[in-house]
C-alpha cells in the first residue's frame, strides 16, 4: 500500500508514540491536580508547549492554547474574535472557516469573502478593499488544503493592519505548520494540528498574540488559564511535540525531498491524461491534479484497488460533487470533476512515488479506454 | 397483583376460513421473531394476543417493535387486575382523563363475573362521574374510551389507547418475492407493500462499483435493515453490473443504456428468483416516474422474464405519495443520502422513453448476454439481516 493522502491525515510517528505512551499507562495523572506526580506532568506540558511554540514564534509574544483539533482553533478565533462588524475571509478555505463563517452570517456579523486567483492564493485587492474600520477579524488560509496554494499571510496582515490597526488576523495553518518555514509576527492567531505531521488525531493548538483578546470557545474547569477548559489530553499533547521536534529539525530538507517527488508527480503524470492545478509555487507537499473528462473519486477507487491511496476533490454525490475551492479558483467544472489531491509526508520515498505515477497513470488510461 | 400485558389484535385472519390456524400461527412466529431477546410471552386466548411477564421498563420498545409486524391491526398497553369491581376502578380512575367525554366499555368473556357487560360499563361510569365531576358520558363520539376485558381466570385487563399497528397479512403466509433495491426512495417502499400482504422477500441490488462507491452500497444495507423490521428478516443478493454497463456503453446505441440494464436486471433478478424460490418479481417502478418506466419501459424489460410475474405495486401511485409512504415506514432519510447507484457516468442525456422492444433486441445482439449474465452471478455476494 503507497499512501499518498497526507493532507487528510499522516501516519503517526512511531517513536513518538511509543515515547508518549507512559502518558497512558504510568504518567496518567490530570496534569491540573494538585499532588507532586500531577505536577510534575504538568512541568513537562508545559515544557512541551513552549517547545512547540518557539518553532513558529517568540514565546515572549505569543501563546499556544491546546484544542482538540485544527477545527475546534478555527472555531475559536472566528467566533472570539469576529464578534461585531464584517468579518473578512476568502473563497479558498477550509470547511472549518467556511462554514463557521456562514453560522458567524446568521448570528448577524456580515461576513465578506474575498475571492481567489487563478492560482488558488487569495486575490490581495480584493481582499484588502473588503477590509474597513468595522472589521473586527481577518482569516486567510495559510497554505490551501486542497490546491496546496501559500498565502503570504504576514504580508497580508500587515496591510490589512495599515488600513485598520484594530482588526485582527487570524490564519489557518494546518497544512503548513512543520511543512513550510514560517514564523509569526504581524499574525495574531493561527491554528494548527497535530496529525498532519505525524501527531495523533485529537490534539491542535491555536496560537495567539498574547496582547490580544481571546475569548473562550469551551467553558469549564479552567485548563489553558481558562482559554480551553477540559482535562488535558496529555498523551497526545506530548506525542505531539516529540512528533514537531523531529518534523521541524528536517523541514528544509524534507521540504527539498518532497519537492523533488512533486516534480516528479507533475512530469510523469500523462500529460493526455492529467492537467496540473497546483501552481508551481504551491506547498510541494499538497499536488492537486484532474484527469478531465473522468471523475475523481470513480478513478479514486480504481487507484485503490490497485494499491495507492489519494485524496478525491470530487464525489460521486449529489451534493458536493464538485470541490468549492476548485471551481472559486476558476476551474470549469469538467476538470473540477476529475481532481485528485495526491499529497506527500516526510515519510514518503521515491520508490513509492515511482510506482504510484505508473499506477496512477495506468488506471487513469484504463478508465479512459473504458468509458470512451 | 398489577402486572402490564400488550394486547396484539390482528387484522384480516379471520376473514381466512378453513386455513386461520396457518396464517395463526405464521403470525405468532413472526411477533416471537420480532421479540427475540427480549423476555416476554406470548399467549393466544381468543382471537387476540396478549403479550406478558415483560420488563414494564421496556414497553415502548416492544410496542414498537410489535406494531411493525404485518398483521397487528392494533395494540394496546394495558394493567392486569384482579377481575372484582374494586381492583378494576381502581385502575381505571388512574387511567382515566381529568375532564372531557368517555365511555366505558367492557368485554366479558368470564360469564361468571357478577355484573354483566351493560351492568359493569354503568356500575364503572357512574362511579367515575362521582369522583370527578369533570367528566362527561357520550356513548356516540367519546373522546375517551376506557376499556375492560374480564378473563376467563379471575383477572381483568384494564386499558385505554388503542394504538394502529402496520396493518396487512402475517408475512410468509403469500409466498416469496425478489425485490430489486436500488437506495432510492421507491423500492423500499415497493417491498413494504408487497411484504404487507404477506409476501416474504429477498432482495438484489446492482452496484457498479467503481463508479459507484461503498458508502452507496452502505445505504442499501441500511435500507434493508430497515426493511427487514417488517419482514422478519431479509436476505440481500449483491450483484454487480459494472462490465454490463461498460459492454452496453461501448456496443449500443447511447440512448439505449436504461433499457438495455433493466433488461440484464431482469434477467438476473430471475433467475435469482429460481435459484432461491422466489416466485415473482418486485420493483419499485411507477408509471412514466422516469423515462424507463414509460409501459414501453416496462414492455422491453419485462420481455425478458419467462417464468414469472413481475408485481409493480406502485405502478399508480404519484411522487408524493410514494415519499408520504416512505417517511411513514423509516426509509426516507436514508433514501435520500446523496450518493448515486447505477452511476451516472453512463447516464445517456436522452434517454429513450419508448423502446421498440424489435430494436432493443437488434442492439443486444452486440452483447454476448449469457457470458455477461454469467460473469455478474460468478461476483455475487449474498447478505441476511
Amino acid at each position: 500500500m503507497i499512501y499518498l493522502d497526507n493532507a487528510a491525515t499522516t501516519r503517526p510517528d512511531a517513536d513518538s508514540v511509543r515515547a508518549a505512551m507512559r502518558y497512558l499507562e504510568e504518567d496518567f495523572f490530570n496534569p491540573s491536580a494538585l499532588y507532586k506526580e500531577s505536577f510534575s506532568v504538568h512541568k513537562r506540558m508545559e515544557e512541551a508547549r513552549r517547545q512547540l511554540l518557539s518553532h513558529i514564534a517568540d514565546p515572549a509574544k505569543f501563546e499556544l492554547v491546546f484544542t482538540s483539533c485544527g477545527s475546534e482553533a478555527d472555531n475559536q478565533a472566528l467566533f472570539s474574535a469576529a464578534r461585531r462588524g464584517n468579518f473578512v475571509t476568502t473563497e479558498g478555505e477550509h470547511a472549518a472557516i467556511f462554514s463557521s463563517a456562514r453560522e458567524l452570517g446568521k448570528r448577524g456579523v456580515e461576513v465578506r469573502f474575498a475571492a481567489l486567483n487563478k492560482d488558488g492564493t487569495v486575490n490581495e485587492a480584493d481582499l484588502l478593499s473588503k477590509v474597513d474600520e468595522k472589521t473586527s477579524l481577518v482569516s486567510v488560509i495559510h497554505v490551501g488544503n486542497e490546491t496546496g496554494a501559500v498565502n503570504d499571510i504576514e504580508g497580508l496582515a500587515a496591510k490589512v493592519k495599515k488600513i485598520n490597526p484594530r482588526t485582527l488576523f487570524h490564519s489557518d495553518g494546518v497544512q503548513a505548520f512543520g511543512k513550510i518555514a514560517y514564523r509569526m509576527s504581524a499574525v495574531d492567531l493561527y491554528s494548527v494540528s497535530a496529525h498532519k505531521i505525524g501527531g495523533v488525531r485529537g490534539v491542535g493548538g491555536l496560537i495567539r498574540n498574547k496582547s490580544k483578546t481571546l475569548y473562550p470557545y469551551i467553558y469549564g474547569g479552567g485548563q489553558e488559564n481558562g482559554l480551553r477548559s477540559g482535562t488535558e489530553n496529555t498523551f497526545a499533547i506530548m506525542q505531539f511535540a516529540a512528533a514537531a521536534e523531529k518534523k521541524f529539525a528536517s523541514l528544509a530538507a524534507d521540504h527539498a525531498r518532497i519537492a523533488s517527488y512533486n516534480q516528479m508527480f507533475r512530469k510523469g503524470l500523462d500529460g493526455e491524461l492529467f492537467c496540473i492545478l497546483s501552481p508551481l509555487r504551491a506547498s510541494p507537499y499538497i499536488l492537486s491534479v484532474s484527469a478531465r473528462g473522468l471523475r475523481g473519486e470513480v478513478l479514486q477507487h480504481m487507484i485503490d484497488d490497485a494499491g495507492v491511496l489519494v485524496g478525491t476533490g470530487s464525489a460521486c454525490s449529489a451534493r458536493n460533487r464538485f470541490s468549492r475551492v476548485i471551481l472559486a479558483a476558476g476551474t470549469d467544472e469538467k476538470t473540477a470533476d476529475g481532481v485528485l489531491r495526491i499529497s506527500f509526508s516526510a515519510a514518503t520515498t521515491e520508490e513509492e512515488c515511482v510506482s504510484a505515477i505508473g499506477i496512477i497513470n495506468r488506471c487513469a488510461r484504463e478508465l479512459y479506454e473504458r468509458t470512451r | 397483583m398489577q402486572e402490564k400485558v400488550i394486547i396484539v389484535r390482528y387484522c384480516e385472519i379471520h376473514l381466512k376460513g378453513k386455513n386461520r390456524g396457518y396464517f395463526e400461527q405464521v403470525f405468532m412466529n413472526n411477533l416471537e421473531k420480532a421479540l427475540a431477546g427480549i423476555r416476554h410471552e406470548i399467549r393466544r386466548p381468543s382471537g387476540r394476543y396478549i403479550v406478558e411477564n415483560f420488563d414494564a421498563e421496556r414497553t415502548e420498545e416492544i410496542v414498537e417493535k410489535l406494531g411493525k409486524v404485518f398483521g397487528t391491526h392494533t395494540l394496546s398497553v394495558g394493567t392486569k387486575v384482579a377481575a372484582d369491581i374494586e381492583a378494576i376502578f381502581a385502575e381505571i380512575l388512574r387511567i382515566a382523563p381529568s375532564s372531557g367525554t368517555f365511555k366505558v366499555e367492557t368485554n366479558r368473556a368470564d360469564k361468571h363475573f357478577p355484573l354483566n357487560s351493560v351492568e359493569l360499563n354503568a356500575e364503572i361510569g357512574g362511579r367515575l362521574l362521582e369522583k370527578n365531576p369533570e367528566l362527561k358520558v357520550d356513548v356516540r363520539a367519546p373522546a375517551c374510551v376506557l376499556h375492560i376485558d374480564i378473563r376467563e381466570n379471575g383477572t381483568a385487563f384494564v386499558f385505554r389507547d388503542v394504538i394502529k399497528g402496520a396493518g396487512g397479512m402475517p408475512v410468509g403466509t403469500a409466498g416469496k418475492g425478489m425485490l430489486l433495491l436500488s437506495g432510492g426512495i421507491d423500492s423500499p417502499v415497493a417491498g413494504y407493500m408487497i411484504a404487507k400482504r404477506g409476501m416474504r422477500l429477498e432482495c438484489v441490488h446492482f452496484h457498479s462499483y467503481p463508479y459507484t462507491n461503498m458508502q452507496a452500497r452502505e445505504k442499501v444495507e441500511d435500507l434493508a435493515r430497515i426493511l427487514a423490521e417488517y419482514t422478519g428478516g431479509l436476505t440481500l443478493h449483491v450483484v454487480s453490473v459494472t462490465h454490463i454497463q461498460e459492454e452496453i456503453h461501448k456496443k449500443c446505441p447511447e440512448e439505449m443504456m436504461v433499457t438495455l440494464l433493466r433488461r440484464f436486471m431482469m434477467r438476473i433478478a430471475e433467475r435469482l428468483s429460481l435459484q432461491t424460490g422466489a416466485q415473482c418479481i418486485v420493483t419499485g417502478e411507477s408509471l412514466g416516474q422516469v423515462a424507463s418506466q414509460t409501459i414501453e419501459g416496462m414492455t422491453s424489460s419485462g420481455d425478458v422474464v419467462k417464468t414469472m410475474p413481475i408485481l409493480r405495486p406502485l405502478v399508480g401511485f404519484d411522487k408524493t405519495e410514494i415519499i408520504a409512504k416512505a417517511r411513514e415506514i423509516g426509509t426516507y432519510e436514508t433514501s435520500v443520502l446523496p450518493y448515486e447507484d447505477c452511476c451516472t457516468v453512463f447516464l445517456p442525456k436522452h434517454p429513450l422513453i419508448k423502446p421498440k422492444l424489435d430494436k432493443v433486441a437488434a442492439a443486444e445482439r452486440a452483447l454476448d448476454v449469457d457470458g455477461l449474465v454469467e460473469e455478474a452471478f460468478a461476483g455475487l455476494e449474498t447478505l441476511t439481516f
